[in-house]
């Protein structure tokens, strides 16, 4: 297959004459490399979990960081060359604080993602005047999951810049048979506590290794009450194993 | 000092006939209010354009329907205020086309202080008083200095006449020190604006002509234009 | 490297103009003095300009600044025109555009040094146009205007004659009152000269007269002591 691809798929400012990116394609490929992530909306929040491939027994499992909270009521999940993430989140918060001080509100997780995006397509040559850009296209995806006025909400962003919203996705190595499980197992009327044990039932299915509380991290995104308490939380591996255990 | 003078003198053979040296400022005078109610909010100013002790014009609004639904009124150098109007109103359609809504009263105020703030070492020399309903539709007013300085209140005057009605405004609407506390109807507001105003312009040589109104409800925003003395 | 130079006051100047609205249009009016300091420099230097079809302005202040002005407004009008896309500058636009230039200048710290009248047709769907733009940026509209000098000496005759009459004032009646306040002003401004011109914006297009004098009366200074009389 790879073979057929010719020149096309040296620059990555280059259509191929079929219209394709082929950069940008691999880039997407590279996500598939990755470890699973997934995340399901439902009305009270969203749970995003994501599986820790531990190379090593000698790894410390609690330094992979797959994910990361943008502000206190959007996080993020993320797959592929986790590296590339950083740019992005970075971004993300920054653009989250810029909004938070200009308009005394929380921005919203379709802007937070839009931002993100923007981000993407900014590689190749840079023009006359625009300042040095990426070399190469991002390869990492990344599940944002948030709150706002429009209630819970997950999206899914790609190295292409696309991004689409989602009651339920996964992405990563086990994508393919973690969606087809959440295409059987979502319903509309999913509670919170139902989502976290559904999430941890797909990545186990895909899961090379068993799931335990170290090799897999959970976090859910709440709305905030008037006190502060909710919004972005990860959980402990206590939590973690408390979600587990209801894994029949 | 006399060497400096000397040197002056030299330097240049005509003496300048009208300014000295330029100010990039002037003030325009002119009076403007808010007032917030339950569910409505009244703001208004005088369209009377002043420089020294010359009318400019009779009729220049400086209270500004916003396109998200809040009204600013401006005050001090007009100039300024056309600016900053200008720049306020992209900055409500950029928002618009960003986050796929209309910014609220809320964000707008902030928006609006970060705006000025950003001139803090060449401010734009207006006095700000912003008007409209919250989210959960209660009046609402802000009241700014002009490098960006607010706070939010129930009743406010600002401009050359400001110091004359606020205490007015105090007591007719705060009722301050008082023992009732009647709910104000938005015909009560509507009235102590009038009454603010005609008596504002009786001692304010920069407050007069016409006094312009903006009725905010849910409904919608609803715009008078009343005499005043033009004396 | 060479220092950045900024205007800080202006050198030769024009004095006071004049406008207002009349029944047919608009009409402006100023002399044909160019000053230096106080030194009548050039005696017929035109002050009154055409800007495309509709629209005409006038302006005091430095001569310099209002040549560039004019440039400026010769190459806004050619591109405009070129783009043949069916749009044309009216008064309000060129009023518009003023506005924003000065205001830019004067934020840099860099003014043009001029007051100006711009009168004409509104925009497309007609309309009498009558505004001011200065050196600051400040803008206004008015049925009479008048800068410099004539703000003090003539605004108040110009007023009396025209507020609430300018859809009835007739042409002989709109050149009598600019005649007659030019002759004011040249009574009593020094640095005014009694050749003056008029500009005037109606149905039937822009017309500019030429130069022409204004009769005066010196006849009572005979009886004045350090005039006429010798004892």
């Amino acid at each position: 297959m790879f073979l057929t691809r010719s020149e096309y798929d040296r620059g990555v400012n280059t259509f191929s004459p079929e219209g394709r990116l082929f950069q940008v394609e691999y880039a997407i490929e590279a996500i598939k490399l990755g470890s699973t992530a997934v995340g399901i909306q439902t009305s009270e929040g969203v749970v995003l979990a994501v599986e820790k491939r531990a190379t090593s027994t000698l790894l410390e499992p609690s330094s992979i960081e797959k994910i990361m909270e943008i502000d206190q009521h959007l996080g993020c999940a993320m797959s592929g060359l986790t590296a590339d993430s950083r740019t992005m989140i970075d971004h993300a918060r920054v653009e989250a604080q810029n909004h938070w001080f200009t308009y005394n509100e929380r921005i919203k997780v379709e802007s937070v993602t839009q931002a993100v995006c923007d981000l993407a397509l900014r590689f190749g040559e840079s023009a006359n005047s625009e300042e040095a850009l990426m070399s190469r296209p991002f390869g990492v995806a990344l599940l944002i999951a948030g709150i706002d006025e429009n209630g819970p909400q997950l999206f899914h962003t790609d190295p292409s810049g696309t991004f689409m919203r989602y009651d339920a996705k996964a992405i990563g190595s086990g994508s393919e048979g973690a969606q087809g499980e959440l295409q059987e197992q979502y319903h509309k009327s999913l509670t919170l506590k139902e989502a976290e044990v559904l999430s941890l039932k797909v990545l186990k299915q895909v899961m090379e290794e068993k799931l335990n509380s170290t090799n897999v991290q959970i976090a859910i995104v709440r709305s905030i009450a008037a006190d502060g308490t909710g919004g972005f939380h990860t959980y402990t591996e206590v939590e973690c194993q408390a979600v587990i255990d209801q894994l029949s | 000092m006399f060497a400096y003078e000397q040197q002056q003198q030299s330097s240049c053979p005509v003496k300048a006939p009208v300014e000295h040296r330029f100010s990039p400022y002037t003030d325009n005078g002119g009076t403007t209010l808010a007032i917030a109610g339950d569910d409505f909010c009244v703001i208004a100013g005088d369209t009377r354009q002043s420089e020294g002790y010359s009318i400019n014009t009779r009729y220049a609004p400086k209270v500004y329907q916003l396109s998200n639904g809040a009204v600013l009124a401006t005050g001090g150098m007009y100039a300024d205020g056309v600016t900053l109007v200008k720049m306020i109103e992209q900055r409500l359609e950029w928002y618009r086309h960003a986050h796929a809504k209309e910014m609220s009263c809320g964000a707008l105020a902030q928006m609006l202080s970060t705006i000025l703030y950003h001139k803090r070492m060449f401010p734009y020399y207006v006095w700000n008083t912003l008007g409209g309903l919250d989210e959960e539709g209660k009046g609402a007013v802000y009241s700014y200095d002009p490098v960006g300085n607010y706070e939010k209140h129930k009743w406010n005057c600002s401009g050359s006449a400001g110091h004359l009605v606020q205490p007015f405004l105090d007591n007719q609407i705060g009722f301050s020190h008082q023992r009732e506390k009647p709910t104000l109807t938005m015909e009560r507001v509507v009235q102590v604006t009038k009454d603010a105003f005609t008596s504002a312009t009786e001692r304010d040589i920069y407050t007069g002509d016409y006094l312009e109104m903006f009725l905010v409800t849910k409904e919608g925003i609803q715009k008078t234009l009343t005499d005043l003395k033009k004396d | 490297m060479d220092p950045t130079t900024r205007t800080q006051q202006p050198i030769v100047t024009g004095t006071s103009v004049l406008g207002i609205k009349y029944k047919d249009g608009v009409m402006l009016a100023a002399d044909t003095l160019a000053s230096y300091g106080s030194l009548a420099r050039f005696r017929d230097v035109e002050r009154l300009i055409k800007v495309g079809g509709t629209t005409i302005i006038g302006a005091s202040g430095d001569i310099s600044d209002f040549q560039y002005i004019t440039h400026l407004l010769e190459k806004i009008l050619i591109k405009e025109s070129n783009t043949e896309d069916g749009h044309q500058l009216y008064a309000r636009h060129i009023h518009e555009y003023l506005g924003r230039l000065m205001y830019g200048r004067r934020s840099k710290h860099n003014p043009l040094w001029n007051s100006i009248i711009v009168g004409g047709i509104k925009d497309g769907e007609g309309g009498k146009f009558l505004g001011f733009v200065d050196l600051q940026g400040t803008t206004y509209e008015s049925s009479t205007i008048a800068t410099g000098y004539g703000s003090y000496i003539a605004q108040p005759l110009l007023r009396k004659a025209v507020e609430g009459r300018e859809d009835s004032l007739t042409e002989e009646e709109a050149i009598k009152v600019l005649d007659d306040c030019m002759r004011v002003l040249f009574y009593r401004d020094a640095r005014s000269s009694n050749k003056i011109q008029r500009a005037t914006v109606n149905a039937s297009g822009v017309t500019i007269t030429d130069p022409y004098d204004l009769e005066t009366e010196w006849g009572f200074a005979e009886s004045i002591r350090g005039y006429g009389a010798t004892d």
